[in-house]
């Protein structure tokens, strides 16, 4: 039983605040015997959605690029841990330009209808996502939600939890936050035990 | 003086829904007199900002592309229009690109201290923002607006200089055409802010 953990970081800047928030993660998700890989959206080469609506008579996108591949890894993932920090009150550019392209999905599910996730599959998958924001707002990251239910819901994830810090123009970065690390880490742990209990053979607790 | 207008059409798809209804204000903004320039985002070059905060210190993008040009033609404008449609409950990735290099401008206000438009500019630019979306929730423009007020926010136009245009349930190509309200309601706010630019002394 493997529990597959795919972390995807959104952030242009490599091991910044947001990234190693995902680090942390990922690294309790080991910890507690998952798979990981990690996806760096920066280091591929992908178009963002083209708006031609193609998929919604085909299925399938006309664009055959990174992203891809990417969409593939998701699709065989029991975890998905999106990874933007909050650039103007949003989800960067990066993460956005993923998301759009998630459109062929939508039109499998809802258009085409070939596309179908049942209750136990959703159960079965988490989306967690993971952001950070230097200003201290309360509300910073709400703009951001809507987004990423959108995809979770397109990716047949169920969305778990958030693993977000604000306020770390204050904190001097992620590394001075009291709490954030450890709490990334214990999340990650967490989520691969939590799948690694529902993957249990039912029949042999007797 | 002439008024200067400055849009953005940030759509991948052109002369789609938001495409047009930004054309009917821009076409109402000419007969007024204005002069207006569209700029096709997925059209030029404009990368993501790489958050290197490198113009907290130089004052300027480290990049360079077509948001050389824009970032001169955006401090000269008189009314700046960002239009994009809604894909997944927020801007598309094209617009949030333009936005995100907008940073410059914050850096430039908030971290270095100095003025983005001249003082005598100063409450005499308005921002519209047009945007249509397919779905006929009445809140699925919701968690754009704060990204919009952002942008706007950096530019110097003030908060209640932002104009809002913004059709739901509008999907397929052309459905913009067949909506009861949305022409005439931009014709009337493209009159309204051209009156209310020249009212404040900009032509």
């Amino acid at each position: 039983m493997t529990v597959n953990v795919l972390g995807i970081s959104g952030s242009p800047r490599r091991h910044g605040n947001t990234e190693t928030l995902l680090d942390a993660v990922l690294d309790g998700a080991r910890e507690a015997g998952g798979e990981i890989e990690k996806i760096v959206l920066r280091r591929l080469d992908y178009a963002s959605c083209q708006g031609c609506n193609v998929c919604h008579k085909t299925g399938a996108c006309i664009i055959d690029d990174d992203l891809t591949e990417i969409f593939e890894k998701i699709a065989g993932a029991d975890v998905l841990v999106v990874a933007s920090p909050i650039y103007s009150m949003g989800i960067t550019a990066e993460t956005k330009g993923m998301i759009d392209r998630a459109q062929y999905l939508w039109a499998q599910k809802f258009i085409l209808k070939t596309l179908y996730y049942s209750a136990e599959h959703t159960r079965r998958h988490k989306g967690i996502f993971v952001s950070t924001a230097g200003l201290g707002w309360e509300n910073v990251f709400d703009a951001a939600f809507p987004a990423i239910t959108a995809f979770f819901n397109t990716t047949g994830f169920e969305y778990w939890d958030n693993v977000i810090a604000n306020d770390l123009d204050r904190y001097g970065g992620i590394a001075g936050h009291p709490t954030a690390l450890a709490d990334a880490q214990k999340k990650g742990r967490d989520v691969v035990g939590l799948l690694l209990g529902l993957q249990a053979p039912e029949d042999t607790t007797n | 003086m002439t008024i200067d207008v400055l849009a953005f059409a940030a759509s991948p798809r052109r002369h789609g829904n938001s495409e047009t209804l930004l054309d009917r204000v821009l076409a109402t903004m000419e007969e007024e007199g204005a002069a207006v320039e569209k700029i096709v985002v997925p059209e030029v070059d404009i990368r993501p900002c790489k958050g290197c905060n490198a113009c907290e210190k130089l004052n300027r993008c480290v990049q360079r592309d077509y948001m050389d040009y824009v970032y001169d033609r955006i401090i000269e404008a008189d009314c700046i229009i960002l239009a994009s449609p809604i894909y997944c409950m927020g801007l598309t990735a094209q617009a949030k690109m333009l936005v995100d290099r907008a940073q410059v401008f914050r850096s430039r206000k908030f971290v270095l201290r100095l003025p983005v438009v001249p003082p005598e500019r100063k409450g005499k630019r308005v921002g519209i923002f047009i945007s249509t979306a397919g779905q006929d929730w009445d809140y699925v423009f919701d968690s754009t607006i704060p990204s919009v007020k952002c942008f706007f926010h950096v530019i110097d136009v003030r908060n209640k200089d932002i104009q809002y245009l913004m059709v739901n349930s509008v999907d397929e190509k052309g459905a913009i055409d067949r909506h009861p309200t949305a022409n005439t309601d931009a014709e009337r706010l493209a009159r309204d802010v051209v009156a209310y630019l020249r009212e404040v002394g900009v032509a």
